[in-house]
């Protein structure tokens, strides 16, 4: 599977796009994740510091005290006190426990009390209320007792700024990639536009229209290279082809006049001579000089037709009339050689063509037709309108085609037995430029055969609309 | 009857000059076109042959400049390429007839003979020993038997009658009897000669339809 240059790079820059969204929100995340958990472990501290000045022990028994009217440390003691405990180092005994550390099931054993002095790192629980950073530390009270103070932070804020941010970054982030491939999607096509134009330009130049170029901006970019280089290529092209042109008309030049020549001196000894042996050689040597230019005349013209020197003019072509007519002068020669050939009657079928083209072209098929028809076959030509073609088909009930024959049928000089046509000069030529004058028309030709069956040839052609007379 | 050859290829001229020496016309050859339009001011010719592509001056130079001078003057036009834009363009410049190297000489003299006769009137019944054909009743008869011909074997016949005596080139009868412009295609001519020979011979002693081997065929009652 093959997608477009287009698509390839869309989706190239998507992808480019997507890893470097989604590897930015994952760093953006960490780093604010931590940022937060850090303010918390400095707030936390510093509540646990602030604390212990407010800590009085009355009888053993720890209390906060601070001044209710200075509104700094109320709010203070209040955070500072929201969560905490503070138990006896000795005996792990609970002293003081907040009302809101009560709930959450996080009283302490003499062990964790003993457990919990040696180390004063923080730790974060799970309660069914959210988590709890607590910060346990040891205080002495003035007598010389020791205790263990745990303060608690909540950690719910965190977390639920944590998890919005995590959910605006799943939304976003796949925006951002759709939207990044819509331009990604659009910038390479709006890029490549010039090479579609390119294209379309380049399709249009073919053999006969060689002096065409691509037209270039007048700007220096890497597509004005590609231009101006294109157009290089079709000049040298130009250039061979006229060449080739041109030689191929010295060619007949040089070809004919020699014949010409030898032509006209055989027929000169001809009229000198009366009757006998040499008279026969001297006539089948013009046979064989008028088969030779037979020939010539084939090559060249298909050399010319297929170097884009033959023009043509478009006219329309009453195929039926034509088929028609071309039956009825050559049904006689069919019927010499015992061959039935019919043209089935039809509506007339107005095709846009050249006309003598369309005519040589059907005059090659039935020719061929006859050419491969063994005495006593059938020979028959169907003219009918298919939607917006013309078709034409030649039908013959001759020797027919293995598949490897039909494949190469439409080539230069080919010839499935040569034995068989050997008689026949510049067999072998006709039908590659049957199909010559198909592709002018805008035509299809296809060939449908059967060893010992025969063959169809069918010819479709553009048909011209409304023109069809009753 | 004299005739102008302008053909630069040495054995080409010489054939041509032969040929028609042979038929009884008068031939002088140019081979190359500088003065061909003098010539033809000073020498009163009755047709011109001219190369297409001649040396210095092409031949339509050359057509321009006897055009100039003689405007009536037949001219066939003889070239080394066979196109129909060649053909169209060597018409177009006021050639009378134009002819693709190689070509059969009979076939050159058959279109010099027509050149010729162009303006006088056609005859309206034609003779050929006791074959008889009426062009204004369209009959046929032989030795006072009318026979009955297919249009393609009356037109055949006509353009053999009009042309008796003179072998006609296979190329010279489909350009006038046949609607198909491509004469390298089978043997139509042949077809129909054939069933004509059947028609018009068959049963009389002497055959007037003739086969000319490398030529083409020769409607004539005496034997070549």
């Amino acid at each position: 599977m093959t997608f477009t240059l287009r698509a390839r790079l869309a989706v190239i820059a998507t992808i480019v796009s997507g890893l470097l969204l989604g590897g930015l929100s994952i760093v953006s995340y960490n780093v604010l994740a931590r940022w937060l958990d850090e303010d918390v472990t400095t707030r936390l501290t510093e509540l646990t510091d602030g604390l212990h000045g407010y800590l009085r022990f009355d009888g053993g028994m720890p209390s906060v005290e601070y001044n209710i009217s200075d509104t700094d440390q109320a709010s203070f003691v209040h955070e500072a006190t929201r969560y905490y405990q503070i138990y006896d180092s000795e005996t792990g005994q609970l002293l003081v426990q907040s009302p809101d550390m009560a709930p959450l099931g996080l009283s302490l054993t003499k062990g964790e009390v003993a457990l919990l002095l040696a180390s004063v790192l923080p730790a974060d629980i799970t309660t069914p209320y959210g988590r709890l950073r607590v910060i346990s530390s040891p205080v002495a009270s003035p007598i010389g007792h020791n205790y263990l103070l745990q303060v608690g932070v909540s950690l719910r804020s965190l977390d639920t700024s944590l998890s919005r941010y995590r959910d605006l970054l799943l939304l976003l982030t796949p925006l951002s990639l759709v939207l990044a491939g819509a331009g990604a999607w659009w910038l390479s096509g709006f890029a490549l536009a010039p090479l579609t134009r390119l294209a379309i330009a380049a399709r249009g130049i073919d053999v006969a229209t060689m002096e065409r170029r691509l037209p270039t901006r007048g700007v220096s970019d890497e597509l004005e290279a590609v231009t101006r280089a294109f157009n290089d290529t079709l000049g040298r092209l130009e250039q061979s082809i006229g060449e080739m042109r041109q030689f191929s008309t010295a060619l007949a030049h040089e070809l004919r006049t020699p014949l010409a020549a030898l032509r006209g001196e055989i027929e000169l000894a001809l009229r000198a001579t009366r009757g006998g042996d040499l008279q026969r050689s001297l006539a089948s040597q013009i046979e064989d000089i008028d088969r030779l230019t037979r020939l010539i005349d084939r090559v060249l013209t298909l050399a010319r037709a297929e170097s884009g020197q033959i023009p043509l003019t478009f006219g329309a072509v009453d195929l039926g009339e034509l088929a028609a007519s071309l039956v009825d002068q050559l049904e006689p020669v069919a019927h010499a050689r015992s061959i039935d050939m019919q043209c089935e009657p039809v509506s007339p079928v107005q095709a846009l063509g050249d006309a003598g083209w369309l005519e040589r072209l059907l005059l090659n098929l039935l020719d061929n037709a006859m050419k491969f028809t063994p005495e006593g076959g059938r020979v028959v030509v169907r003219v009918c309108r298919d939607g917006d073609r013309a078709r034409v088909e030649v039908a013959d009930t001759g020797i027919g085609m293995t598949p490897d024959v039909v494949a190469h049928v439409f080539e230069r000089f080919y010839q499935a037995d040569l034995s068989r046509s050997s008689a026949s000069d510049g067999a072998g030529l006709g039908l590659s430029l049957v199909k010559w004058i198909v592709d002018r028309h805008h035509g299809t030709i296809t060939v449908d055969s059967r060893p010992e069956h025969g063959s169809t040839f069918r010819v479709t052609l553009p048909a011209i609309h409304g023109q069809q007379r009753s | 009857m004299r005739i102008l050859v302008i053909e630069d290829d040495g054995k080409v001229a010489s054939f041509i000059q032969t040929g028609l020496e042979q038929e009884g016309y008068a031939v002088d050859v140019l081979h190359h076109g500088n003065t061909a339009g003098e010539q033809a001011r000073v020498v009163d010719y009755d047709a011109v042959v001219l190369d297409l592509m001649l040396p210095g001056r092409s031949g339509f130079q050359v057509l321009r400049d006897i055009r100039s001078r003689k405007p009536s003057l037949p001219v066939i036009m003889l070239t080394a390429k066979n196109s129909l834009d060649e053909r169209v363009a060597g018409l177009d410049a006021g050639a009378d007839d134009y002819m693709a190297k190689p070509f059969a000489l009979a076939e050159l003299s058959a279109r010099l003979r027509a050149l010729l006769r162009r303006g006088t009137p056609r005859e309206s019944v034609l003779r050929v020993a006791d074959l008889e054909m009426d062009t204004i009743r369209r009959s046929v008869r032989r030795a006072g038997t009318s026979i009955d011909l297919k249009p393609k074997e009356y037109a055949l016949l006509e353009f053999l009658m009009r042309n008796s005596d003179r072998p006609l080139t296979r190329s010279l009868i489909i350009e006038h009897v046949w609607d198909i412009h491509f004469d390298s295609i089978s043997n139509v001519v042949e077809v129909h000669i054939n069933s004509l020979r059947n028609k018009i011979d068959r049963g009389f002693p002497i055959q007037l339809i003739h086969t000319v081997r490398g030529v083409g065929y020769m409607l004539t009652d005496s034997a070549p």
